[in-house]
């Protein structure tokens, strides 16, 4: 007992309270995202949760998400002010695992700890914050949204030169302000300039009130500072961002309340409306099973858009040409087109000047189909082995994946076969797509069922 | 690659909140893969006053993949094999969620314990016996747990307080004895080494 104690003594240099550890891998959080549900993981937590044949789900209340969420800069400023030991071993821990490689590529240049440092004042408390929002209402002397006329090309080149410019104010604050007046700082909204009030992040990882991004007239939730579209419907409040800030401000943060219950109450009809905008969904349709018979957009499994976090992508996928990394640089249709300036999320050196082309998915369809029933129970294995390995250079990140705990492969290999191969005996297309199904519906990485039924044959 | 860390924490989690819950997770060998977890059988169900050890084996996806768990104790259950003692339990399966732990999968058996599933049955005899002939099957079950999952309460007494004499506190001698599955030699070295 008292050696576990000791351990966990040596791990922890400081009492990290629940709300700031991560559910998954149970320390600090680092690097955080927020998913559009408001729960909060670790950047490599959610990266390996995700499911890499079809939507992924929430590890806490299995809300599904398909967008791989940017980190949250703010409450990551957040957790490294507040626990900079712990946050500096994190640091460590993450970064010798990533040496390793096994469980990470490599990481993002614009995340990290040292370019982190110098604009420690997240994005969004930048004054470019995108056209004004109708929520800021007139009574609030701060607010200057109005005056700001933004062009996104300005406002993409400068923050960075802002943030540092940012960084040496907040320098000198530290002797001066008191230490609750700084840690305010980091807490504003970027459109009403204010306290947070109700925080939501949107999946480009900027927070704001969530009455000032989301406007009920319109169904879609856009990130005034990187044009970004939050997919899925409105996020969620963030409930341990907005919980901590009403212990740390509970007399502003209660005013707040009121005076956005009060606007609330003018603006937004009534709750219900939220309700049917939350289900609503910006996203192509995702059906795998209909791809696989022929039907549906196509699906790329494993790999993600690097500008807006859709993985798998569905749809054309647009992959970049001249990016040597391992992981590749990726974009849906949708990205490719509005042609974004974004760096990739996994440290690629991507540059605009780099060519993009055309890939098609992996053709699982085919060799499946392709195969006969027999076939598939003897050696399919082999044949998809080889098959995989016919079509290199395309598919790096399944070969990257298939090191991970999700690997398509391996839930080809070991489940999916099986499964097809105890009921694919029709050779019509109904019997096609019997078969079909049972892949969609147990590809939700179920590797236990999966293997247990490869075990069966 | 397993999360020993992450492993390392939950058993510390577990182990101090074992007062409350009455779960145990301990090693099995020297390897943080091979646990055995014990969950005390919930109060009245035929599985009270038995102690039922669970094996626990965790694969390289570890905390992203499921854990392997099933009874080491045999147990007479409509969604667990009287045979091998494989658990029929979507969480083990395809809704586990990396936010749950040992402790949390380990509390959802002790749930299942309390309230079989015999529509979607792991041990097709016990599921048949539980909704035919609900009577035998309560019977069966109880005589299960006496046999095999209680170590006489005589002897385990015994135990307890041989060791609370040597100067070990109560409470961890009985969650220590627990642990090592009533072996007193491995408990006391185990009391010992802490």
């Amino acid at each position: 007992m008292e050696n576990l104690q000791e351990n966990h003594q040596n791990i922890q240099i400081e009492e990290i309270p629940d709300e700031f550890q991560c559910c998954v891998c149970l320390e600090l959080l680092y690097k955080p995202v927020v998913l559009g549900c408001g729960h909060i993981a670790c950047f490599w937590c959610i990266f390996k949760a995700m499911n890499s044949w079809r939507e992924s789900h929430c590890p806490i209340c299995r809300h599904p998400y398909h967008h791989f969420p940017s980190v949250c800069r703010l409450m990551h400023s957040l957790v490294v002010k507040l626990y900079p030991l712990a946050s500096a071993r994190r640091e460590k821990q993450v970064a010798e695992e990533e040496e390793v490689g096994h469980c990470s590529p490599q990481f993002d240049d614009y995340l990290s700890e040292s370019r982190c440092k110098k604009d420690s004042v997240p994005d969004n408390a930048s004054p470019h914050c995108g056209p004004s929002q109708k929520c800021g209402s007139a009574e609030e002397g701060e607010h200057s949204s109005g005056d700001v006329s933004l062009d996104p090309a300005t406002s993409s080149s400068e923050p960075s030169k802002d943030a540092m410019s940012k960084d040496l104010n907040f320098a000198g604050e530290i002797t001066g302000a008191s230490e609750k007046q700084v840690l305010m700082r980091y807490l504003l909204c970027g459109i009403c300039k204010q306290l947070l009030c109700r925080p939501v992040v949107l999946n480009c990882g900027h927070v704001y009130c969530e009455n000032c991004v989301i406007n009920p007239s319109d169904k879609l939730c856009r990130c005034p500072v990187c044009q970004l579209e939050h997919p899925n419907g409105y996020p969620n409040i963030c409930l341990i961002l907005a919980h901590y800030l009403e212990e740390q401000f509970p007399e502003l943060y209660a005013s707040r309340e009121k005076a956005s219950a009060y606007r609330a109450a003018r603006q937004m009809p009534s709750a219900q409306n939220q309700d049917e905008a939350a289900g609503c969904k910006s996203l192509p349709r995702f059906d795998l099973s209909a791809w696989l018979t022929g039907g549906g957009p196509q699906v790329h499994i494993g790999v993600g858009c690097d500008h807006c976090g859709m993985c798998p992508i569905v749809g054309e996928r647009y992959k970049c040409k001249d990016c040597k990394e391992k992981i590749g640089f990726d974009l849906c249709e949708g990205c490719y087109k509005s042609s974004s300036k974004l760096p990739g999320r996994f440290n690629q050196q991507h540059t605009p000047e780099h060519q993009f082309e055309s890939v098609q998915p992996f053709q699982v369809r085919n060799v499946v189909l392709r195969l006969q029933p027999d076939q598939l129970e003897v050696d399919g294995s082999i044949g998809l082995v080889e098959f995989v390995e016919d079509s290199s250079g395309e598919p790096q990140h399944l070969d990257e994946d298939s090191l991970e705990t999700n690997s398509p492969l391996d839930d080809l290999r070991d489940g999916q076969v099986g499964n097809i191969s105890s009921s694919g005996t029709g050779d019509d297309q109904g019997g096609r797509e019997s078969a079909l199904g049972n892949i969609s519906s147990s590809g939700t990485g179920d590797d236990q069922r999966g293997r247990e039924s490869a075990d069966s044959i | 690659m397993v999360d020993l860390a992450r492993v390392q924490k939950e058993l510390h989690e577990c182990n101090r909140d074992f007062q409350v819950s009455g779960i145990n997770v301990s090693l099995k060998g020297d390897s943080l893969t091979h646990l055995i977890g014990t969950i005390p059988g919930p109060t009245g169900t035929p599985y009270e006053g038995g102690t039922f050890n669970i094996d626990i084996t965790l694969t390289d996806g570890y905390p992203f993949e499921p854990p392997k768990m099933k009874f080491a104790t045999k147990v007479w259950h409509p969604n667990i094999s009287s045979q091998s003692g494989a658990i029929c339990l979507d969480i083990l399966k395809d809704q586990w969620s990396p936010a749950l732990t040992l402790k949390t999968a380990l509390l959802s058996i002790q749930a299942l314990l309390s309230a079989p599933e015999p529509d979607d049955p792991q041990d097709a005899v016990v599921a048949q016996q539980y909704l035919r002939d609900h009577q035998t099957f309560v019977g069966t079950a109880r005589y299960w747990t006496e046999t095999f999952a209680k170590t006489s309460t005589l002897a385990a007494d015994e135990k307890v307080h041989k060791l609370v004499e040597m100067g070990f506190p109560e409470a961890q001698v009985r969650s220590t004895l627990a642990a090592t599955g009533w072996d007193e030699n491995m408990a006391l070295e185990k009391l010992l080494s802490s």
